[in-house]
C-alpha cells in the first residue's frame, strides 16, 4: 500500500469517535438519499403507469390536428392492417383504436354532458384498465349492441343502474344530429373524479355507426412494454405509420400536467436532498479540519524531514475520500437491500393521500423502484461533496511552513 | 574549528521576528562554520537564539539578512520544493518532543525518509532493521510511537534521522525530556554514530550533559556567538 494511503487510512481513524460520528452522518445521509430517490423513481413510475393505462396509453397515434382541436373532423382511417402494422412496432405490448367525442346522456329527468369514448371491446384491455374496472355488471362485449359502461358518479347522478336505458345525444361527423337509446350494462369506478363523473363508454362499431364515422377512428392508443421504451416506441410507430398522414404523441404531450407535477415534486425532493448533503459536507470539513488542525506540529515534523506539500494535499484529501467511502460502503449496504424489499412490498397507503393520489387516478400505494442511477449518483454526490469539502484543509495542511508548524504547539 | 570541510556555514546572519508592529531581533549577524564530522553543541539562555539558527541551518526558516551555505551551495533564493528535497538528501532532524509519526510503527517512521528518497521496499526494511539494531531496540519495530517510553522514541527519532545518510544530524534539545540516565544513554548512542560512522552531529542544547560531550561548544547570547571552544581530545 503507498505511504500516503496507508497514512491517510490510520490518520481516519485516530480519533474513532469522531471518524464514527461523520460516518454515521454519511451512512445516514446515503441511505436517506437512495430511499427518497427510490421513492420518487417509484411513484413517478405507477403515477405514469396508473394514468396512461386510466387514460391513451404510452403513445397515440391521431390525426393530423386532433391533439389541437379534438373534433371528429380530425380522424385517423383504421383497419386490421394499420392495427397489426402498430403492433409490429418495436416495444409495443397492446393497440387500442377508440372514437372520442362529446355528447348530451339522460335518463329519466336529468341530463349530463358526457365524454363519450367508443373502444374495441377485445383490444382495450390490452391497454388501459378500463375493463378491469367494473364495479357493477360488465364491461362492453364485442357482440353486444348498444350497450354503454358509465363511470360511477355519471350513473348516480343520473340515477342510472344496470339494465337501465339512456339517451345519447350529439351531431354526428355527417353535422346531422344523433341520438340513439343505450342500455347501462356495466358501472365503472375510475379513480380520478372527473373522468368519473363524465365518462360513456360504449363499442367502437357502435360510435362509428352512431357518428356516422366510416372506419375512421379519433386515435389509436398503444402501450409499451416498459415506460423507458417510451421515446424509441414513439419512433417505431411513427416509420410504421408515415411522416405527415398521422400526428404521434407520448404521455409527455398528451398529459404535461402529469410532468409537471412529476418535475415539481422532483424539485422539491431535490433540494431538501441537496440541504441534507450540503450538511453532510460540513460534517465531512469539520473533522478534516479539526484533524488538520490538530496535527499541525505533525505537518511540521514531515514537511523538514522532506515529504512535499503536494504529498501532504494528498494524504488529507484521501483521508476525506476514505471518510466518505466508509459511509458509502455501510450506506450502500443498508439502502440497497431495504430499497429491494420496498419495492417487492409496496406500503398501502390511508387518510388524505388516498384523497390526494386519487386526484390523479393513482392508486394510493407508496412505491419504491430502484434504478442503476440512484447508487452511482448517490455515490458520485457523497464522493463530490467529500472532494470539495475537503479542499479548504488539504490546501491549508499544505500550505504550512515547517518552522511555524513546529513551533505551534 | 573545524574537523573536516563546512557543511554548514552562517554568514552574518541576522533573524528579526515582527510580531505585532514589535520587532524581536533573534539572531544579530551571526558568523559560524560546522565541520565535517564535528559533535557540536549550542548553548545559551532561553531567547539567545540557539532554535532559530538550528532553524535556519535546517533550511526551515529563512534569514532577514545574511546567508546560510549548505555544502558550498547557498540557501537563499531556493523555493519550498527545492529546500525540501535538500532536507530529504542532506539533512537529518531530531526534535526535543520525538515527533514520531504517530500512525506508522517504529520501524516504519525509520523507512519514512527513505520511502521518501524512492530507496526500494527490501532495502529499506533491511537498513531500518539495522538501524534498530543499532539504537538498542531491536524486536520493537511493530510498536507504535505511544507504546514507546520516552528514551526509545527518542532512539528511533536518532534512527530515522541517520536513516537518509544525511550530511549532518540537527537536534533541538534531544534530551529535554529525557531523565538523565536514559538522556546519558542517547548521548552514548550518537557519540558512537558519530565515531564509528561519522555522523555529524549539532545540537542547540541547555543541558549540562550536552555541552559536556560535546567536543565543541557554541554559546549564544542575545543573538551573537560569544564563545565558541573546541576541546582537546584527551
Amino acid at each position: 500500500m503507498p505511504l500516503e494511503l496507508r497514512m491517510a487510512w490510520r490518520n481516519v481513524w485516530r480519533n474513532p469517535r469522531r471518524t464514527a460520528l461523520t460516518v454515521a452522518a454519511t451512512v445516514f445521509a446515503v441511505v436517506l438519499v437512495m430511499v427518497a430517490v427510490a421513492m420518487g423513481a417509484g411513484t413517478h413510475e405507477k403515477m405514469i403507469e396508473d394514468s396512461v393505462r386510466v387514460n391513451a396509453g404510452h403513445v397515440q397515434v391521431s390525426g393530423p390536428g386532433y391533439r389541437a382541436k379534438r373534433t371528429l373532423e380530425q380522424y385517423l382511417p383504421f383497419d386490421e392492417q394499420t392495427a397489426q402494422r402498430l403492433f409490429a412496432a418495436e416495444g409495443a405490448v397492446g393497440v387500442a383504436p377508440r372514437i372520442t367525442s362529446f355528447g348530451l346522456l339522460s335518463q329519466a329527468g336529468a341530463t349530463r354532458g358526457v365524454a363519450v369514448v367508443g373502444v374495441d371491446p377485445l383490444r382495450e384491455g390490452s391497454v388501459t384498465t378500463l375493463p378491469g374496472r367494473v364495479r357493477e355488471g360488465r364491461f362492453l362485449e364485442a357482440e353486444g349492441v348498444r350497450e354503454v359502461v358509465l363511470g360511477g358518479r355519471l350513473a348516480r347522478v343520473l340515477s342510472a343502474g344496470v339494465g337501465d336505458e339512456v339517451l345519447l345525444y350529439s351531431v354526428a361527423y355527417s353535422m346531422e344530429s344523433a341520438y340513439e337509446l343505450f342500455r347501462v350494462v356495466g358501472i365503472l369506478s375510475l379513480p380520478e373524479a372527473t373522468m368519473d363523473r363524465t365518462l360513456a363508454v360504449i363499442t367502437l362499431r357502435d360510435a362509428q355507426e352512431f357518428f356516422v364515422y366510416g372506419d375512421r377512428v379519433s386515435e389509436v392508443a398503444i402501450l409499451a412494454g416498459d415506460s423507458g421504451a417510451v421515446p424509441a416506441l414513439a419512433g417505431a410507430v411513427r416509420r410504421a405509420i408515415g411522416e405527415g398522414s398521422a400526428e404521434v404523441h407520448t404521455w409527455r404531450e398528451s398529459m404535461p400536467e402529469l410532468e409537471q407535477l412529476i418535475l415539481l415534486d422532483d424539485a422539491g425532493m431535490y433540494v431538501m436532498l441537496a440541504i441534507l448533503v450540503v450538511v453532510v459536507g460540513f460534517g465531512i470539513l469539520n473533522t478534516i479540519l479539526m484533524a488538520v488542525l490538530e496535527r499541525k506540529r505533525e505537518f511540521g515534523v514531515v514537511l523538514a524531514l522532506g515529504l512535499k506539500p503536494r504529498a501532504i494535499f494528498t494524504i488529507v484529501y484521501l483521508e476525506s475520500l476514505l471518510l466518505a467511502l466508509v459511509g458509502l460502503a455501510i450506506g450502500l449496504a443498508i439502502a440497497l437491500p431495504l430499497i429491494l424489499y420496498l419495492q417487492a412490498h409496496p406500503i398501502p397507503l390511508t387518510g388524505a393521500a388516498v384523497e390526494a393520489m386519487a386526484l390523479f387516478g393513482i392508486e394510493p400505494e407508496a412505491t419504491w423502484k430502484l434504478k442503476p442511477l440512484n447508487p452511482l449518483g448517490s455515490i458520485l454526490t457523497i464522493l463530490g461533496v467529500a472532494i470539495v469539502a475537503a479542499l479548504y484543509p488539504a490546501a491549508k495542511a499544505s500550505r504550512a511552513r515547517p518552522v511555524e508548524a513546529l513551533r505551534s504547539l | 574549528m573545524t574537523d573536516g570541510g563546512a557543511i554548514l556555514e552562517a554568514r552574518g546572519v541576522t533573524k528579526v521576528y515582527e510580531t505585532r508592529g514589535v520587532e524581536t531581533h533573534a539572531l544579530n549577524g551571526v558568523d559560524l562554520e560546522i565541520g565535517e564530522g564535528e559533535f557540536t553543541a549550542l548553548s545559551g539562555p532561553s531567547g539567545s537564539g540557539k532554535t532559530t539558527l538550528l532553524n535556519l541551518f535546517g533550511a526551515l526558516d529563512e534569514p532577514t539578512r545574511g546567508e546560510i551555505h549548505l555544502d558550498g551551495e547557498s540557501l537563499a533564493h531556493l523555493g519550498a520544493a527545492a529546500l525540501s528535497d535538500l532536507r530529504l538528501r542532506k539533512l537529518g532532524f531530531v526534535f526535543q518532543a520525538y515527533n514520531l509519526i504517530p500512525v506508522l510503527s517504529a520501524i516504519e517512521n525509520i523507512e519514512f525518509v527513505m520511502v521518501l528518497q524512492g530507496v526500494s521496499a527490501g532495502k529499506r526494511r533491511a537498513r531500518a532493521e539495522d538501524l534498530l539494531r543499532e539504537v538498542d531496540l531491536e524486536g520493537l519495530g511493530g510498536k507504535r510511537p505511544l507504546e514507546m517510553s520516552g528514551g526509545q522514541q527518542q532512539r528511533v527519532a536518532v534512527a530515522r534521522a541517520i536513516a537518509s545518510h544525511p550530511r549532518i544530524v540537527l537536534a533541538d534539545e534531544p534530551t529535554a525530556n529525557l531523565d538523565s540516565e536514559t538522556a546519558a544513554r542517547l548521548l552514548d548512542l550518537m557519540e558512537r554514530l558519530n565515531a564509528d560512522r561519522g555522523v555529524t552531529f549539532l545540537f542547540s542544547t541547555h543541558d549540562p550533559l550536552v555541552m559536556d560531550r560535546a567536543r565543541r561548544n557554541v554559546r549564544l547570547k542575545d543573538g551573537r556567538v560569544v564563545a565558541d571552544e573546541a576541546k582537546t581530545a584527551a
